[in-house]
């Protein structure tokens, strides 16, 4: 409470732009507290079910979270520069499509499968970024557009579902273990590492940071300001076929429209985590905390048993919620 | 060239108006002649089960006679209900002898159908229902899924256990119908618990991810009912409690079918039934309807059930080819994806289909339409296929189970 | 803002490529399709419209203040329902309509209060409520059904001495933005939009523009629930689940720009009169099935980038002289 109260006031202090040695820690404590609501979600719930908490439904919990948590990766980026990515669902169905089609059934065809689908996405990803970064197109529209095209192409190519099962190998990833924890929970970690380590700890990173913040002086001090939003996009699509493909492994089978519920919750799970939607604030782990908030809230939900109304109620109200406690600071400034 | 023929198309519709508004009109008007304009109006896309319905429905259109005598056209309207009824408006301008709806909403669509009807045009749906008295539903919503696959659940269950409750879309007739048929089954055994229950949206992805999340909460659980989504809620239970499976109700994936008769995973408590509404709905529809304007079936009533398909373990059977034929069911795991739906063929009704018709859309080859027995005429529910309607007294029980009694 | 505009320029309200494209559209609907222009292809066209023309309405309010508004689509959910169950009883027609356009401006002033005073951001505050919104409908009405006045199905897709009522609504709406961003407000509006740091700085009161345009914008939304109640004569309480996309895609098609401060209510009518064109038009040159959402996504993006050129050439244009 003390410390909230002193960063405020250093907050104010520090106007618009904030002191250069502690663009970190502002950031960071949306996602601290995300986590702790998280923690206290699933703490109540322990009240109320006492097999909730167990170890295995945190791994549920984490399991089902690994698309949301790569997906959101690559909206955050986007939204970082801020634009905003809207094909993500579509760009998921499409790369559990491509995997499902072309490895149909057996591992022998994934070495060229696994390119062909990331190389794809992130093409989507960059056709995005080309069109937003050169012909300045407004990224909601841009997406929004991208997404329904592909979507059409892909309903043209497939009529909408995978005829074949994805590879076994896939399959075998997403329900496999090592050393007693899950595989994907590995790779939930290996990717949440290397996300913070690419967003906030290379240059490119920061290069972002200062985009999204002011996109003119960004260009003034000379950075590739095309470049990078392409980048970024292409990146963006590049996660979504991830997700899409692990999403395809872990349902064994693929269809074009299972990303389309995941859209909205990527850009909730990078707001939550403190980002700014106008872009140049928020940090992966604030997205991370977001993402693996939302699912286990989900789950929460799940376990209530209620009407899909008071579902939707509960869950919007929450995400409101959650806001008003993050920014309380800066509802100090009016 | 083509709008004269639209411009002929719409005289023809006006002066069929003419004629209907004279005289009563018939539920169903024959007005045999050898061209017909046929829509497919599709609504939600990018699933199997809309995709094979679609493709069924197109492979039919494209086989012989039908071949010559239809212009067919698909058109997708998406998820917004706007779009279906502007589509609609369109399908009647261009003077359409026949359409097929995948309806968005019961109620949303009776008033552009009534226009359509209006100009003498057929209109048919298949699986969703519309509750406007001109058009005719074919569905299998009125054939008691709910109730039937609840009380299945409960008589292998011996009317104990805890249950899992994978309803379909929020907000929609077909999971209110279920839902309070399997419900009101369940309730009547109070060692039946339902433990959790969640909106799975008839998707498999989705499905799974939830079973995974309640049986880590739940452990013990025994049963799993569900309308769609059956094989991930399967897949969820093999992977996080691999040694003891449970009992279900379902759709007809080709994985889940296989799953249920396969002697290894019965040992391990794995007791299931097949049965859900099937995309060959769709081509049911397609064959009833094109009968119906070509004069050779007249039908009495608004409403048409489509048999609800019923495959308990011992009924499945393998298929050697890529079609059913006496009487298989079901195909081997490397013919066909986990999630294949067998549903979307009928060896019965719709012998003409076979795997590469409902997957592709092309007719089979050398076949040719087979006229369809008589039709079952449904029962009424209000609200889902008619509006002043009483539905039967016990349209909450089933009719294909027998129930056990309550144990105590 | 803009100084003495050429004729053309004036016509789609700053969004004169939309206006050309929809002009284009139109011309190819009605030369494969005969019956467009007959009065009821005209009469269908409008009603097929309107809903989305309220809703964009209420949309660009917000948007030119530079903010977003999700919640849109679940205000028409929450409306819907209320029509489908309220109308044939206690509360009537008119009753109806006023407890409808409460709701919008209830939800309006929730989602103004969170983000104009409390400073939260629209997209995801308007995401949350979005959600609520879905839920409340939910709850209101599980399954499809309920029923609409016969009164207000009739008073709003009927026609007023040969005119449609929808038709008259769209220029009530055209007039009433003309209207309103003459005000003092609406200056404001514009001006937040373009830059919320000078208006401050410049003393206008910017918490309050914003709210006043969540308020209006809650309210529009209401009056598209009403009027798609009638369209549809019944409620369903996801049926305005896929609306919320075609709202912002009218919105940037019509050459409003999503960041503020540009474009208005008169071009977002244009960018409804496209889409709604569109459906008709891609169905009567015979494109079919899949293609059509290629062609939608196609013409989208082709819309709002003829838009973009129109202000870099106007741009071009200013410069040179100079």
């Amino acid at each position: 409470m003390q410390n909230k109260q002193t960063a405020a006031i250093g907050e104010t202090a520090g106007h618009e732009k904030p002191v250069r040695r502690q663009w970190l820690r502002p950031d960071a404590r949306p996602a601290a507290l995300v986590l702790l609501a998280t923690v206290a979600l699933i703490v109540s719930m322990k009240l109320v079910n006492s097999d909730f908490g167990s170890l295995n439904q945190l791994t549920a919990i984490l399991i089902t979270s690994i698309f949301l948590v790569v997906a959101s990766f690559g909206q955050g980026l986007v939204i970082l520069t801020g634009g905003i990515d809207l094909s993500i669902g579509v760009v998921m169905g499409i790369g559990g499509m491509i995997i499902a089609g072309m490895t149909r059934g057996s591992d022998d065809m994934l070495v060229y499968a696994l390119p062909t689908a990331l190389v794809c996405c992130a093409g989507i990803g960059v056709i995005n970024g080309t069109g937003v970064a050169v012909a300045k197109l407004p990224p909601f529209i841009m997406t929004l557009s991208s997404g329904t095209t592909f979507f059409g192409i892909g309903l043209a190519l497939t009529a909408g579902s995978s005829q074949q099962p994805v590879a076994p190998a896939l399959q075998k990833f997403m329900s496999g273990s090592w050393l007693g924890l899950p595989l994907p929970v590995w790779f939930l970690i290996v990717f949440a590492v290397l996300a913070t380590l690419v967003q906030n700890g290379t240059a490119g990173g920061r290069k972002l940071y200062a985009m999204g913040s002011s996109p003119g002086a960004a260009r003034v001090l000379g950075l590739p300001t095309t470049m990078l939003t392409i980048a970024v996009y292409g990146a963006s699509g590049l996660c979504a076929g991830i997700a899409g493909i692990l999403l395809a492994g872990y349902s064994s089978s693929a269809t074009l429209d299972m990303g389309n519920a995941l859209l909205m919750p990527t850009i909730a799970a990078v707001v939550i985590g403190g980002a700014r939607v106008t872009g140049g604030a928020g940090i992966y782990l604030g997205t991370l905390a977001g993402a693996l908030f939302l699912s286990t809230l989900s789950t929460v939900i799940t376990i209530l048993s209620l009407s899909q109304g008071l579902r939707s109620i509960i869950q919007g109200g929450i995400i409101i919620g959650a806001l008003l406690l993050q920014s309380s600071r800066s509802a100090q400034r009016h | 060239m083509e709008s004269k023929r639209i411009s002929r198309g719409i005289a023809k519709a006006a002066a069929a108006a003419l004629v209907s508004s004279m005289c009563v009109v018939p539920l169903s008007q024959a007005k045999a002649k050898d061209h017909y304009k046929v829509f497919l109006n599709m609504s939600y896309s990018g699933n199997s089960w809309q995709a094979a319905a679609a493709n069924g429905i197109k492979a039919l259109a494209a086989t012989p006679p039908y071949d010559k005598m239809i212009e067919f056209k698909t058109v997708i309207s998406g998820t917004d209900v706007q779009r279906q009824i502007s589509d609609l408006q369109s399908m009647i301008a261009a003077g359409a002898d026949a359409i097929l709806i995948m309806p968005l909403s019961p109620t949303a669509l009776n008033r552009v159908v009534k226009q359509a009807c209006d100009k003498g045009i057929a209109v048919f749906t298949y699986d969703a229902t519309v509750t406007q008295p001109c058009a005719h539903n074919v569905s299998s919503i009125t054939a008691r899924y709910g109730a039937n696959t609840a009380q299945w659940m409960v008589n292998q269950m011996g009317g104990k256990g805890e249950v899992v409750f994978n309803h379909g879309v929020a907000g929609t007739t077909v999971t209110k119908t279920y839902d309070e048929q399997a419900y009101g089954v369940f309730k009547k055994y109070p060692g039946i618990k339902i433990v959790g229950d969640f909106y799975g949206n008839w998707n498999d992805a989705t499905s799974q991810e939830e079973v995974a999340k309640i049986l880590a909460a739940h452990p013990n659980i025994d049963g799993i009912w569900s309308v769609d989504g059956s094989y991930g809620s399967l897949q969820a239970v093999i992977n996080g409690r691999p040694a003891r499976l449970v009992t279900m109700a379902g759709q007809s994936n080709n994985g889940y079918r296989l799953a249920i008769a396969d002697p290894a995973m019965q040992a391990k408590g794995l007791k299931g039934v097949s049965s859900s509404s099937g995309p060959s709905v769709g081509g049911y529809a397609f064959k009833l309807m094109m009968e119906v304007v070509t004069g050779k079936k007249k039908l009495e009533q608004q409403n048409v059930e489509f048999p609800l398909p019923w495959v308990e373990p011992k009924d499945v059977k393998v298929c050697p080819g890529d079609a059913f034929v006496d009487g298989c069911n079901t195909f081997p795991a490397d013919k066909v994806s986990a999630l294949f739906l067998d549903t979307s063929l009928d060896g019965k009704l719709l012998p003409e289909l076979s795997i590469d018709a409902v997957q592709t859309g092309n007719p089979k080859a050398g076949a040719k339409m087979e006229e369809l027995p008589p039709v079952k005429y449904a029962d009424t529910l209000p609200g889902v296929n008619c509006t002043d309607c009483t539905p039967p007294a016990d349209w909450l029980e089933p009719n294909l189970v027998k129930p056990i009694p309550v144990p105590n | 803002m803009a100084k003495a505009s050429p004729w053309y320029r004036r016509l789609g309200g700053g969004a004169t490529p939309a206006m050309l494209l929809l002009i284009l559209m139109l011309g190819i609907y009605a030369v494969y399709e005969p019956s467009a222009l007959t009065s009821f292809g005209i009469s269908n066209l409008l009603n097929n419209a309107i809903v989305l023309a309220l809703a964009a309405t209420g949309l660009t309010i917000v948007v030119l203040t530079g903010e977003f508004d999700l919640s849109g689509a679940g205000v028409v959910a929450i409306c819907n329902v209320m029509a489908a169950t309220l109308s044939m009883g206690a509360p009537g027609s008119m009753g109806t309509l006023g407890l409808v356009l409460l709701v919008g401006l209830l939800v309006g002033a929730i989602n103004a209060y969170l983000i104009a005073i409390l400073g939260l951001q629209s997209l995801a505050v308007t995401i949350g409520s979005l959600i609520v919104c879905q839920g409340i409908a939910l709850v209101l009405l599980p399954a499809p059904g309920g029923e609409v006045a016969e009164a207000i199905i009739s008073g709003v897709t009927g026609d007023l001495f040969g005119i449609p009522i929808a038709g008259i609504m769209f220029v009530a709406l055209a007039l009433a933005w003309t209207f309103l961003k003459n005000t003092r407000w609406g200056i404001a509006v514009y001006a937040v939009g373009a830059d919320p740091v000078a208006s401050r700085l410049s003393g206008l009161n910017v918490p309050t523009t914003k709210f006043i345009a969540f308020v209006l914008a809650g309210l529009c939304y209401g009056a598209a629930g009403f009027v798609y109640s009638a369209e549809i004569g019944s409620g369903d309480p996801r049926i305005s689940d896929s609306f919320l996309l075609y709202m912002f895609a009218a919105v940037a098609i019509g050459g409003t720009s999503l960041m503020g401060g540009r474009g208005g209510v008169r071009g977002s009518l244009v960018g409804v009169g496209i889409l709604t064109v569109m459906q008709k038009m891609l169905f009567a040159i015979g494109v079919a099935e899949f293609y059509t959402n290629i062609f939608n996504g196609l013409i989208m993006i082709a819309a709002i980038f003829f838009g973009q050129l129109s202000p870099l050439v106007a741009r071009i244009a200013r410069r040179r002289p100079a």
